[in-house]
């Protein structure tokens, strides 16, 4: 399925109303849910979508087909009333949903679509002896308030199936886990059911009536919580509600003999045709007359042979032959069953080998050995996928291999299914946008304004290959250009820049983006944009609980915004260890006087930008401050800056052009030597210049971090520059002691814009004079042999050292001493 | 306001007055009664007593080496009951003066061979075997044998002294000498040359401080030349000497007598102590042991072991050497006390035990009580609530003969009992939630355990499930006990204080210095729970717990890998198995000697106030039960009975020693061990609430608990209010038996008094003002309130006098609730009786 067949839309029509002349758009809709959660298939409904900011609905974004929208119709500010209908082939369960207004795209929310009607709960239904009635095959659409037990009940005749199962969590609202029960009319559970391995904290049960009667389907939060947020839809019918599947894999394409395991009936058979181009997150549902179960089982579509086990298979004797390294399915039966099967395997063939079992709604919990035929294991692993088991092998000779599967607290059942898959490590690439808040959906989609940009990160998870990659977009909405630089082999994000032309129309598409390497001679890998969209956090310590995995990046064009920016690319670069102020200008449209925030979007390697700044209110300029650290990688990087303001009520976002940004190294060295003076006195410091780029224009260096009531003028430096000797004046009350960080700032001129380096480092020692000796202030004759001690005071050829003046002063004191 | 204040003021010291006057409290409020040994009829002359039995204390003695001596003493038994030590008026003799000789009460070796002592007195003769070996031998001297005993005889290596963990004045010992390797090192390595002079032995610091020659903190400890001296300078006169890995270790201790009743004030009674060693030898340590008693106003010890007789009382005299403790219980008797034992009614075996230990201490236990006091008892403690006024007048209308028994059968059917003895265990257990448990499992845990006494599941079996469980603490609930507490010291810990009642948490650095523990035992014990593994489950809030198959548990002292060990028990070979498997299996099992006995001392201590050993979770050999015969006997009927909590309940409801009247005699009213008159209780948090809420028909409310709720069956320990902390409810932060507070305190006073509980419930539940609207008189009224909350009928003088105060008042609904109020701040009605 490709990205365009994903997407559904409607258009809304005209939005005709009185008030619509200086209605402004508001920025940034954000959707809280959709009501009712679910529909059911091959019908029409109203659904109510509500939020805030969502004036102005263009279009319902569905993520997979088979919903139609019929109307949108605006009801304020924070309600939409929408019309669909579903097809009667509708794929079964959850539907990513989202609003896209004239000025923005909402988060993502849920939409269930079910095979069975809807009947809402009706309280007081919480007393066992006064439930409420209901038909079977119905989905309660109800909710579990503080300490609440809801109950249902259904008429049963004997041998008839009873199916129950809750969607609680499922439906990605708020924190609640539900716990369901089937109680016969005497008050006696048959089934119960807190948590499954495929629903999560959902439960799910089946039974089969032991007798004609009332059965009582029970409801509650599974530690008596509640709230009036935990809504749930709890499927009551005699569909079948099998827990395991075997095989639970098969070709793309093929038609699959597969066994439903775990229903209260028995065992069920049935053909799976696959499709060819099946979804990451494709299940099986179980189907027979009586219907079809409400949520389906996982199943994986790879393009390897199926071998099923045969028991007895406990020992390596009696292990299920396979032709190859391929899939093996197989169920642990019962408590301490043990799964073994045997294959031939090459020398050297390397194999990601996987079990899923609890991906795939498994109770098991895998662990897997592998063994050369009649020697001991030289591969195991338990846990590496949640309790599933994951092992890389080379294979180390031309021989027989035996897999053992068990359960690693030796249980079993008749669920507890299984398939091993032996893949070669295949490159391919995974891309997605970093979350710019944790648990949060902000600026996971991009909505760029008409005649204006939208910048975001990209990442590129490279899995068996490295290198250069190059991005493309897919699928973008017509009128909508795609930018970015080529991704070093060192990082795996960079800014991308969409760009929306003035005349394009306000449209949304399910955009794709891809990487290649950027090196031709290699092939292009299967590359995968992919969002996690987190819905429901909880204990302990903030855990995730409930998710979508969305497979495609949904962007809009929206209506014009009343602002945009621009960066000043700089026409010099900056160096490592110096810094730039890098100028953004705002354009305004009349009117449009709001306050606009600046962001840096991304820092190449060593380089780190001012958190935010803002162009004050009518303002048009702003800088945001870019240091580079002495290692920042040296390249010609392009990024991007985004900004926000509050247009109408929400905050609209855009983003500058794609602009270079220069590192580059530092023109020259500096290496400064370490001062030392008594207070009042004068000092030098020399720095040795080593230059390394050539100089054409002049600059200008001055010494940074001296201590207070210490002096030194700005030198010049240029072309030919080898030295330059700061004069320090030390006033009698400068601070006495070390003083570090010392260093030179020099701003050298290119193409008429100041590079800011940061050159040397040194030290400062400032001493107290040492007080006269009072003694030795009386023989003060002292020139009268000769005639003076001139060769001290003369010029000096060479500038002495600190240490060269130490000796000095101390072979002068010998000598005075003698 | 104030009006109300006086007449409820008013109707309080009524209902107090009266209800002293008319209940079995009365008793209790007296003023404290004249001692009894004051109290007890004038002595008279011993006329009936007879010998009825002499003992030559040790029975048997073996004599080897030249080192060896053996103190001997000789206990008569009079046909009372009461014990003498005759050893100084009896008249000894050997069969053969050429193998050992007798000198005062010593008997030394001569020869080789073999002899009789044969001991007369008051015309019997009593006679022991002495075997004399190696006679002529030296026996070599021994660091551990002979050096390391005197340490702990003379209080060198105690806490105070130099077995404090950073020793003292520069020189440390091991406590109670766990590390006699370490001690060896220190006194010969550590400072070489000073603390022993080998050129000069009889200089050494270690003689010359322990013998007070030099200035030391701790002053003589013994003196020059007597026989501690002469050991350590036989041993540095052998080069100071480490012992071989080989060498003899203590495996036991015997104290003589074992039993003994002594005839007032003064009487004495030598103590012998006698140590048996792995190779089979045996020594008198009479001189190398440590006395301590339990009791030194009614039995002090003298260094020596010589008890003299004090006040009248019960005593346990306890003898300490390596790393054994042992007891021995002692009575005081006032001197020829008469007393006669009129005989009682004995319902079942408790009651025949309990009385021969009455009997022994010559205490007359208290009657029978009252039909409307056992009813209420009986429902305070079997299901936690008051009696209904339906229930009352059923069970006085019953004509049955054995209606008691018939109600405690009753009432063991009822849904309130498993929710007390639920609750109990939630304690134990510590069920709460914390950052490492959910709510959402601590419920899951608490619906296990209630799930397993609801359905009567034996302790034992359900203790297995406990201890060995494995898989997700959701999925199997009783892996949260590892959950709950995930440090493996903290776990041997509570479970040796759970499930065996003792606390071994000393024996964690050094050898239990009260108790049998050591920290070989204490390692070992802790080794089942090295091999326990945790790991995330698909729920974040879920953690999976298995026996991860590897880990160890070292030693602190030298490191060595412990092998698992039962506690008090075996060391299985475990190899390839569960650890906590194995472990459990032996814990809830007939071979455990604690189980039963201490799961039977619950129960008891639930129903009597007091445990046989109490606190029921600190056995230990230096706290001894007041009655051990009867907690033998109980902890053999549990296992009997497979562990069912009801049958155990039964047979203690049932019997006479549980249905006493609180009122005493002259004899028993000192007694708070014995059981000879039942205990005035507090009754817990928990219940007193549910009693609240029921006698004034309102309602509770606690988080996670539907409107209507006992405060008994409230899940998690975190949960709480202000009424249960100040009444003692259990936080369960850790499995101390403590935790539950039952002694009253003045807020729970002041609450009552001023707090919202009774007076806001009085109003809420508008008992009063619903009775008037179905007609009923105030007396009626009167009446039904004080079945409600008393289970009995007001006397006529109470109906009276607090009828005159609400007849003198136009409001009845008012005086009537004031006298409700009354009642309720009634210590009849807050206490068990």
């Amino acid at each position: 399925m490709g990205p365009n067949s994903l997407l559904a839309r409607a258009t809304l029509m005209a939005l005709v109303c009185l008030f619509t002349q200086g209605f402004l758009h508001a920025n940034s809709p954000s959707l809280g849910g959709v009501a009712p959660r679910g529909i059911q298939r091959g019908t029409e409904a109203e659904l109510v979508f509500s939020g805030a900011r969502l004036a102005n609905p263009k279009e319902v974004v569905f993520y997979n087909p088979g919903i139609q929208v019929l109307s949108i119709t605006p009801v304020n500010d924070s309600t939409v009333k929408v019309k669909v209908k579903t097809g009667p082939d509708c794929r079964i369960g959850e539907h990513p949903v989202r609003l896209r207004t004239a000025l923005g795209i909402t988060e993502v929310r849920s939409l269930f679509v079910d095979p069975l009607p809807d009947v809402a709960e009706k309280e007081p239904n919480s007393d066992f002896t006064k439930p409420q009635k209901i038909n079977l095959n119905t989905v309660v659409n109800g909710v579990v308030d503080n300490e609440d037990v809801d109950y249902f009940a259904v008429d049963l005749k004997k041998g008839q199936r009873l199916s129950a199962e809750v969607f609680g969590m499922r439906l990605g609202g708020t924190f609640f886990d539900p716990y369901i029960a089937i109680l016969d009319s005497k008050r006696f559970e048959l089934i119960a059911s807190d948590d499954s391995p495929i629903g999560k904290q959902d439960g799910m049960c089946s039974i089969v009536a032991p007798d004609d009667g009332t059965y009582i389907v029970q409801v509650r939060e599974t530690s008596y919580g509640g709230n009036g947020a935990c809504q749930y839809r709890l499927h009551i019918g005699n569909f079948p509600r099998p827990t395991a599947m075997v095989p639970a894999g098969g070709k793309p394409g093929e038609e699959l003999d597969v066994t439903f395991l775990g229903d209260p009936s028995g065992p069920i058979k049935q053909k799976v045709k696959i499709p060819a181009d099946a979804p990451a997150n494709f299940a099986v549902h179980a189907q027979d007359a009586t219907g079809i179960s409400p949520s389906g089982l996982p199943f994986r579509v790879v393009s390897l042979a199926n071998v099923l086990e045969v028991e007895p298979n406990d020992t390596p004797g009696q292990a299920s032959p396979g032709p190859g390294p391929v899939a093996f399915n197989g169920v642990i039966g019962k408590p301490g069953d043990v799964d073994i099967f045997k294959f031939p395997g090459k020398k050297g063939q390397v194999f990601d080998v996987h079990c899923y079992a609890r991906r795939l709604g498994s109770p098991l919990d895998s662990v897997m050995y592998l063994a050369v035929e009649g020697a001991a294991p030289f591969a195991s692993a338990d846990d590496a996928v949640g309790p599933d088991s994951f092992f890389r092998v080379t294979l180390p000779e031309d021989k027989n291999y035996i897999l053992t599967i068990q359960d690693h607290l030796k249980k079993g059942g008749t669920d507890y299914s299984y398939r091993v898959e032996f893949t070669s490590p295949t490159p391919k690439s995974t891309l997605s946008i970093p979350k710019v808040a944790l648990f949060s959906q902000e600026r996971q989609t991009i909505t760029v304004h008409k005649g204006n940009r939208m910048a975001s990160l990209m990442s590129v998870g490279r899995a068996e290959w490295g290198g250069d990659a190059t991005l493309r977009a897919e699928n973008l909405p017509p009128g909508a250009t795609f930018a970015c630089d080529t991704m070093p082999a060192n990082l795996d994000t960079i800014p991308v820049v969409i760009e929306a032309a003035a005349d394009a129309k306000a449209e949304g598409r399910l955009s794709q983006f891809r990487a290649r390497p950027s090196d031709p001679k290699q092939p292009e890998f299967p590359s995968q944009f992919n969002q996690q969209a987190d819905l429901i956090i909880g204990p302990p310590n903030q855990t995730l609980y409930w998710k979508y995995d969305l497979e495609a990046e949904a962007v809009a064009v929206g209506d014009e915004v009343p602002f945009k920016i621009t960066v000043v690319e700089p026409k010099c670069p900056l160096v490592q260890n110096g810094s730039m102020q890098l100028r953004i200008i705002a354009e305004r449209k009349p009117g449009f006087t709001a306050p606009i925030n600046v962001y840096p979007l991304f820092n190449p390697p060593g380089v780190s930008t001012q958190g935010s700044n803002t162009i004050p209110e009518k303002g048009t300029e702003t800088t945001l401050t870019i240091n580079a650290a002495p290692n920042a990688q040296i390249k010609a990087w392009k990024t991007s800056i985004i900004a926000n303001a509050t247009v109408a009520g929400g905050p609209a976002w855009v983003s500058s052009q794609l602009f270079t940004l220069n590192v580059a190294a530092p023109f020259f060295a500096m290496a400064m030597e370490r001062g030392a003076v008594e207070q009042g006195k004068e000092t030098e410091i020399p720095c040795k210049i080593t230059i390394t780029t050539p100089i054409t224009t002049p600059g200008k260096v001055k010494i940074v971090g001296l201590p207070p009531k210490v002096i030194a003028p700005e030198l010049d430096i240029k072309a030919d520059t080898k030295e330059l000797v700061f004069k320090l004046q030390v006033d009698k009350t400068a601070p006495a002691g070390k003083h570090g960080n010392i260093f030179c700032q020099a701003i050298m001129q290119v193409n008429g814009e100041p590079v800011v380096h940061n050159v040397g480092g040194t030290e400062l020692r400032i001493d107290v004079p040492i007080p006269p000796k009072v003694t030795a202030a009386a023989p003060a004759p002292m020139p009268m042999g000769k005639p003076a001690p001139a060769p001290v005071a003369q010029p000096m050829e060479k500038r002495l050292t600190r240490l060269e003046k130490l000796r000095l002063e101390q072979a002068e004191r010998e000598k005075q001493g003698k | 306001m104030r009006n109300l204040l006086k007449s409820r003021v008013l109707a309080w010291a009524l209902v107090g007055l009266v209800a002293a006057a008319g209940s079995k409290l009365m008793a209790q409020a007296k003023p404290a009664a004249p001692a009894p040994v004051a109290a007890a009829p004038a002595p008279a002359a011993p006329a009936t007593r007879y010998l009825t039995k002499l003992d030559i204390l040790p029975p048997q003695i073996t004599l080897s080496t030249k080192q060896a001596r053996q103190v001997v003493a000789v206990q008569a038994t009079y046909s009372d009951g009461i014990t003498e030590d005759v050893t100084s008026q009896a008249k000894p003799r050997l069969s053969n003066s050429a193998v050992a000789r007798w000198e005062k009460n010593i008997l030394l070796p001569v020869a080789d061979g073999q002899c009789e002592l044969i001991v007369e007195h008051a015309g019997r003769a009593v006679m022991a075997p002495v075997a004399v070996t190696k006679a002529a031998e030296e026996r070599p001297v021994s660091f551990r044998l002979d050096v390391m005993p005197i340490f702990m005889r003379a209080g060198c290596n105690a806490g105070g002294c130099h077995g404090a963990a950073r020793g003292k004045d520069g020189f440390r010992l091991s406590l109670f000498g766990f590390d006699p390797e370490g001690d060896h090192y220190r006194l010969t390595r550590e400072l070489n040359g000073r603390r022993l002079n080998m050129a000069s032995t009889q200089e050494s610091l270690l003689l010359e401080k322990a013998a007070g020659k030099v200035a030391h903190t701790g002053g003589a400890c013994f003196a020059e030349n007597d026989m501690y001296w002469s050991s350590i300078v036989r041993w540095l006169d052998a080069d100071a000497p480490n012992d071989t890995a080989t060498i003899a270790t203590c495996v036991g201790v015997d104290l003589y007598p074992k039993n003994s009743v002594l005839n007032g004030k003064g009487a004495a009674q030598q103590m012998v102590v006698k140590a048996r060693y792995s190779d089979g030898s045996e020594r008198d340590v009479t001189h190398l042991a440590l006395f301590l008693s339990s009791n030194d106003a009614s039995a002090k010890i003298a260094k020596d072991g010589l008890v003299t007789a004090g006040e009248r009382g019960e005593a346990f005299v306890m003898a300490r050497f390596a790393t054994f403790t042992v007891g021995s219980p002692l009575i005081v008797l006032p001197k020829d006390y008469q007393f006669k034992w009129d005989t009682q009614t004995e319902n079942n075996y408790i009651d025949k035990l309990v009385n021969a230990k009455l009997q022994k201490l010559r205490i007359t236990p208290s009657g029978t009580c009252t039909d409307e006091a056992f009813l209420r008892r009986v429902f305070l403690d079997v299901v936690g609530t008051m009696p209904t006024v339906e229930d009352y007048q059923k069970f006085m209308a019953n004509p049955s003969p054995k209606k008691r028994e018939e109600l405690v059968d009753e009432l063991l059917t009822r849904k309130e009992f498993v929710e007390l003895w639920v609750l109990k265990w939630a304690e134990l257990l510590q069920i709460r939630s914390s950052n490492q448990m959910s709510y959402k499992a601590t419920l899951l845990y608490y619906n296990w355990l209630q799930d397993r006494i609801a359905r009567n599941v034996p302790v034992n079996e359900w203790v297995i499930e406990l201890l060995g469980a494995s898989g997700g603490t959701f999925k199997n609930p009783p892996t949260n006990y590892y959950q709950n507490e995930t440090d493996i010291l903290k776990v041997t810990e509570n479970v040796a204080q759970v499930f065996m009642g003792m606390r071994i948490q000393c024996a964690q650095c050094h050898n239990h210095p009260f108790d049998r523990w050591t920290m070989d035992d204490y390692y070992g014990f802790a080794a089942f729970f090295s091999q326990i593994g945790r790991k995330a489950a698909d729920d974040p809030r879920e953690v999976v717990v298995f026996n991860s198959g590897g880990g160890d548990v070292r030693h602190p002292v030298g490191g060595r890998v412990m092998a698992p060990k039962f506690l008090g028990g075996v060391a299985p070979d475990l190899t390839g198995k569960d650890r906590r498997q194995a472990m459990s299996q032996w814990l809830a099992s007939a071979e455990n000697p604690y189980f039963g006995t201490n799961l039977a001392n619950m129960v008891w201590a639930h129903f009597l106030g007091k445990g046989i050993v109490d606190e029921v979770d600190d056995v230990r050999v230096s706290n001894p039960a007041s009655n051990q015969e009867l907690l033998d006997e109980l902890g053999r009927k549990f296992t009997e009975y497979k562990y069912d909590f009801k049958k155990m309940v039964r047979d203690i409801c049932n019997s006479r020693a549980y249905q006493r009247a609180t009122t005493t005699n002259p004899s028993n009213e000192l007694d708070t061990r014995n059981f000879s008159h039942a205990a005035i209780r507090r009754i817990k948090a928990e219940s007193f609430l549910d009693c609240i809420t029921q006698v004034t028909t309102t309602q509770n409310k606690f988080p996670g608990l539907p409107t209507g709720a006992r405060a008994v069956q409230i899940a998690d320990g975190t949960v709480s209010n202000y009424f249960l902390t100040t009444f003692g409810r259990a936080t369960r932060e850790t499995v101390c038996a403590c935790e539950v507070r039952l002694e009253p305190t003045l807020s729970q006073s002041l609450h009552l008094l001023n707090g919202e509980t009774t007076g806001n419930r009085i109003k809420q539940g508008d008992l009063v003002g619903k009775l008037l609207v179905a007609k009923k008189s105030p007396e009626q009224i009167l009446e039904e309130v004080y079945i409600r909350c008393m289970a009995r009928k007001p006397t006529p003088e109470e109906t009276n006098r607090i009828m005159v105060l609400v007849n003198a008042e136009t409001d009845k609904k008012k005086a009537l609730e004031d006298a409700f109020w009354a009642v309720l701040n009634s210590r009849e009605f807050m206490f068990n009786h």
